[in-house]
């Protein structure tokens, strides 16, 4: 969808205001804790844990083309690795977030590695019932303190969550931008999504690939979930392992732009703060569900391609002052 | 990437920024001379229905409350007044929650969530910023176990009060029961009622013949199938009400017909009584307040009956003992106020002291006796009462033990189906 | 031996209703390419639906399966374009469009439900409520059987009109393949509004044995989802007489591991079971999915 901007400017110029943007960016993320209540630090830490999550997703759901929809579960193995790394085996939180991810990515090359062969319909099923059976597992078992849920010692320390958390999601992103925007790998895995079997034709080795970008993406989900379970200090299998925590993925990535490098961050930004806003002003109703829900249809109908796809559509430059302000002054006359 | 894009992302923040700055005016704080009441509970999520029993219990607290003119203080009455917060039935948002009521709102005391996951994820918050906070209706062992020193409950655990059945079954019918089968659903507070029951009888001496734990919205068929086969004297069901009714109807069906059927919190609620109809009819259960007893107390109401008056007058239904105990929560904050004569806003050292003043609080209400207890296994948990065991006669619940906490002889065994 | 022929009975009978929900699902897997999430939703709108009937106007809630059928196909009708829009179009993936817009579906079923009507839990009985026959040493619950009969008979009748009428060739043309089959003059995008339709009407009609045989609640159908998916995966996508292999499957294997082991494991057997399948059997248990 692409249309010719309305201002054509070498890469050069626009560089500049670019890197000046996302300074300021950078700078207001870091100063954050300092100028707001700890409500906020809070809901920022969220924000963040979710623009990770959904961007660990778009590896595999956007860029990949395989929906996973159990990509809670690594979320979850990773709060619950850690759990019991620091309660039962007394570990350091550091190193039960280390064990976390790498034991999410063995895991994902271990699922991956059969049910990638078969076609998205199966993944999306295959991962889907993976997780569920995962939440099963945690519920059964001892150690994890099956339905009561398990209590980790208690941190209580909002800007360490809000430092750390912006760590490992700014880590997502630049994970993402080197290796999926700017690298061989990146290519194969859009290869792979526009056509599976011409990439297999030329060379590809397509479940390989697709198992790296599998493992990649259940990585950072294990580790964010270490941190979730060490910030709340209170995990149980529905509230790490329950089905909305990938749900809220899928969505945040849909909503978007499935495949784009910012469509997850302002997914993220949206939803979390659109529905906390909700649940400030409006919380006492289940009509949320109903919001989430249309939401979701009416992105699918009617912007396949999420709020990047909008911005870059055809209409898009009219939300620059200047190209807004030409085509108000060819339309209104005074 | 071209550059407009940069534009529409600002146009993006721009309408969050807006978004959220308009969130945040509206919950802005507001001063004035009355105690400020944070709410977390439930009104939301799969726990909504229980939430909002919490939710009917402290506000019928802070209206009879407000309406005699609020908490004497050094001659002068102060009112209070409820902000909630709903945790959306998540440990997550109870977090925030417990977050925006202390920071945003700068509440002076919190009454607590309906569930125990909700409560355990708040605890630690009130912890943190030094609130003093009583849940009128969790009950998990692993809350007091914690020993959160500014998070105090009305109920005791489910660990206690699940007993009370079977213990009215082992001593106060014959023939004694011999055998128990027990079914029980895979969430925290059934799975302790069912552990409660399999301990109660393993106390009295009665044989435990099955210990299933099962998922919720299962089929039930198969677990009854395999506890009808072993021919059980009691069924003891650990669940909510809604798995409850499932599991009877399912017994229903296959024609098992025990000596005794025990739940242990759904019967009492109108639905447990509307899904069954007359098949509710013999099922025990238990409570560990009903209107019917002979408490005596001086603090807004008088006797459980005139509670129970003031309740339906003002909802239209009975009150169950969450209800109650909600109430209650709130009955253990204003006293130990005026004990401590301390007038809002609080100051942190007057949140210090009202912890200590609750710990030694030694009261009567119309929900019984009230006393934390500050040490042990239950520690901050109310370990005044006596739980009671109820059975459904005639559409209604009634007292039948332990002991002389009966009103009406238990009836044993239960007949068969087509004679109810 | 008693509690054996049980155990088999109990399973048997659950499995017939499994049947009818599966075989809607798995034809619209097989002609539309559409994994539907909603189908949890339409039960527990099936259930619903006979809980206001009976409220409103009395009678029992079987008398109203036909009416029912008839609403649902109505909605399954209308909301059919929307889907069609969902997964065709300049789309990256149309299945996965499809697969995101009948999660949206779902969750905005789920949420107008329980904004409509709360979290009360609510029940229908019928005549059969509670009736049961004896079987030698053994109990058949009648609402069971009735649920078994009736997810019988409409698996056979559906049978029949798959394999013995023009209309049904279509619907099998199009599912064995789209493409060919629009070249050959089938009106692809109107048998897959009467595929949806009649999945619809099907799965609202079961709802109300499910509701009758169980409780009403706005969560109640995400269960169905699993064993929707369960039942197709184990058949082979799209491959409609595996379904009833695999949906009596579901129903013992529900049964026996909850007799026999413990029920916190059927659903971690169901699951696992499911994953080996897709792993050694990835076209269903007969070898002959899709």
């Amino acid at each position: 969808m692409t249309t010719p901007a309305v201002e054509v400017r070498s890469p050069a110029r626009s560089a500049a205001p670019r890197l000046t943007l996302g300074a300021l960016l950078a700078t207001a993320l870091l100063l954050l804790p300092f100028t707001v209540s700890s409500f906020w630090i809070r809901i920022a830490t969220e924000v963040l844990l979710w623009a990770g999550l959904a961007q660990s997703w778009n590896i595999i759901g956007g860029y990949t083309g395989y929906l996973s929809f159990g990509h809670g579960a690594f979320f979850g193995l990773g709060a619950y690795v850690t759990g019991i790394g620091m309660t039962v085996l007394g570990w350091p939180f550091p190193a039960g977030l280390a064990v976390s991810g790498v034991l999410a990515a063995a895991l994902a090359a271990a699922i991956g590695y059969p049910t990638l062969r078969l076609r998205g319909a199966y993944f999306a099923i295959a991962t889907w019932a993976f997780g569920e059976m995962l939440r099963q597992v945690a519920t059964v078992l001892e150690v994890t303190g099956g339905a009561f849920g398990m209590r980790l010692p208690p941190f209580l320390n909002l800007p360490f969550f809000y430092y750390i958390t912006l760590g490992t999601s700014t880590l997502v992103y630049v994970t993402t931008y080197l290796l999926l925007e700017r690298s061989p790998f990146g290519y194969k895995l859009l290869a792979i999504r526009e056509h599976e079997e011409a990439a297999e034709m030329v060379g590809v080795n397509t479940v390989g690939v697709k198992i790296n970008a599998f493992a990649l993406s259940a990585f950072f989900p294990g580790v964010l979930g270490g941190i979730y379970a060490y910030w709340l200090t209170y995990i149980h299998p529905d509230s790490v392992l329950g089905g909305i925590i990938t749900d809220l993925m899928v969505v945040m990535v849909f909503l978007g732009g499935m495949g784009t490098f910012w469509g997850p961050l302002l997914g993220a930004f949206l939803v979390q703060l659109v529905s906390r806003s909700l649940w400030l002003v409006w919380g006492e109703s289940t009509l949320y569900l109903v919001i989430i829900g249309a939401a979701i249809c009416i992105v699918v109908l009617f912007m396949p391609g999420g709020i990047v796809g909008l911005l870059e559509g055809r209409r898009a430059p009219l939300l620059a002052p200047r190209a807004a302000w030409r085509w108000w002054r060819e339309r209104v006359r005074w | 990437m071209k550059p407009v894009r940069w534009w529409a992302i600002c146009w993006f923040v721009g309408v969050l920024a807006l978004v959220t700055v308009g969130a945040a005016g509206l919950v802005a704080a507001q001063q004035s001379a009355e105690y400020k009441v944070g709410v977390v509970t439930s009104l939301s999520g799969e726990l909504a229905f229980g939430g909002n029993v919490t939710k009917r219990g402290y506000d019928l607290w802070a209206d009879t409350l407000n309406k005699a003119g609020g908490i004497l203080i050094g001659g002068k009455r102060y009112k209070v007044r409820l902000i909630y917060a709903d945790d959306q039935s998540t440990p997550a948002t109870a977090a925030v929650a417990g977050e925006r009521l202390i920071t945003q709102e700068k509440v002076d005391f919190i009454l607590g969530p309906y569930a125990s996951g909700t409560t355990l994820a708040l605890a630690p918050i009130t912890e943190k910023y030094r609130v003093p906070h009583i849940t009128g209706s969790a009950e998990s062992p692993l809350i007091w176990k914690g020993k959160f020193k500014y998070t105090f409950g009305t109920i005791p655990t489910v660990t206690i009060i699940a007993q009370a059945s079977i213990q009215t079954l082992a001593q106060d019918v014959t023939p004694k029961p011999q055998t128990l089968a027990i079914l029980g659903i895979d969430d925290a507070f059934s799975k302790f009622a069912a552990e409660a029951f399999r301990t109660a009888a393993q106390r009295f001496g009665i044989k435990v013949l099955r210990f299933d734990i099962v998922p919720e919205g299962s089929d039930y068929t198969p677990a009854v199938s395999a506890a009808k086969a072993l021919n059980p004297d009691i069924f003891a069901m650990g669940s909510h009400e809604k798995a409850a009714i499932e599991m009877i109807k399912a017994a229903k069906e296959l024609k098992f017909n025990p000596k005794a059927f025990v739940q242990h919190y759904g019967m009492t609620t109108p639905d447990f009584r509307k899904g069954l109809g007359k098949d509710a009819e013999y099922v025990f259960g238990t409570s560990v307040w009903t209107p019917n007893l002979n408490y005596q107390a001086k603090i807004l109401f008088k006797t459980p009956r005139e509670y129970a008056a003031a309740f339906k007058a003002r909802f239209g239904s009975d009150p169950d003992y969450t209800e109650a105990a909600s109430t209650a929560a709130g009955i253990a904050f204003q006293e130990a106020l005026r004990a401590i004569n301390a007038a809002p806003p609080l100051t942190q050292a007057q949140k210090d002291a009202l912890i200590g003043a609750l710990e030694r609080l030694d009261l009567m209400t119309f929900y019984g006796p009230i006393r934390f207890a500050t040490s042990g296994d239950y520690y901050h948990d109310n370990a005044g009462l006596q739980p009671i065991a109820l059975q459904y006669q005639g559409g209604v619940t009634v007292e039948v033990g332990p002991g002389k906490l009966r009103l009406k002889a238990p009836k044993y065994p239960t007949p068969p189906w087509d004679k109810r | 031996m008693e509690l054996f022929l049980q155990t088999l009975i109990d399973g048997a009978l659950i499995g017939g209703l499994i049947i009818v929900v599966g075989v809607g699902f798995s034809l619209c897997f097989g002609v539309m390419h559409i994994v539907d999430f909603a189908v949890g939703e339409w039960v527990m709108l099936g259930a619903y639906a006979a809980y206001w009937l009976v409220r409103y106007l009395g009678q029992d809630p079987m008398v109203y399966l036909p009416l029912i059928f008839a609403l649902f196909f109505a909605a399954g009708w209308l909301v059919y374009p929307l889907i069609y829009r969902a997964v065709s179009g300049r789309r990256h993936h149309p299945a996965l469009m499809g697969l995101v817009f009948t999660f949206g579906l779902s969750t905005l079923a789920k949420g107008g439900a329980l904004s409509a009507w709360g979290y009360h839990v609510r029940s229908v009985s019928t005549w059969l409520s509670g009736q049961s026959v004896s079987l030698g040493v053994t109990t058949l619950p009648a609402l069971r059987l009735a649920g078994f009969v009736f997810g019988v008979l409409t698996t056979v009748l559906f049978m029949i009109f798959l394999y013995g009428t023009r209309l049904g060739v279509s619907i099998r043309a199009t599912a064995q393949d789209r493409e060919t089959a629009a070249l050959l003059g089938v009106d692809v995008r109107r048998v897959g509004a009467l595929v949806y339709a009649t999945y619809a009407g099907l799965t609202g009609m079961t709802g109300v044995l499910i509701g009758a045989l169980f409780s009403i609640h706005a969560a109640m159908g995400a269960k169905y989802v699993i064993f929707a998916f369960f039942v197709v995966v184990l058949a082979g996508m799209g491959y409609v007489p595996g379904v009833i292999v695999a949906g009596l499957l579901l129903g013992l294997i529900q049964s026996f591991v909850g007799v026999y082991i413990s029920g916190r494991y059927t659903l971690f057997a169901l699951f696992l079971l499911m994953y080996l399948s897709l792993l050694v059997a990835p076209r269903g248990i007969l070898r002959r999915g899709l």
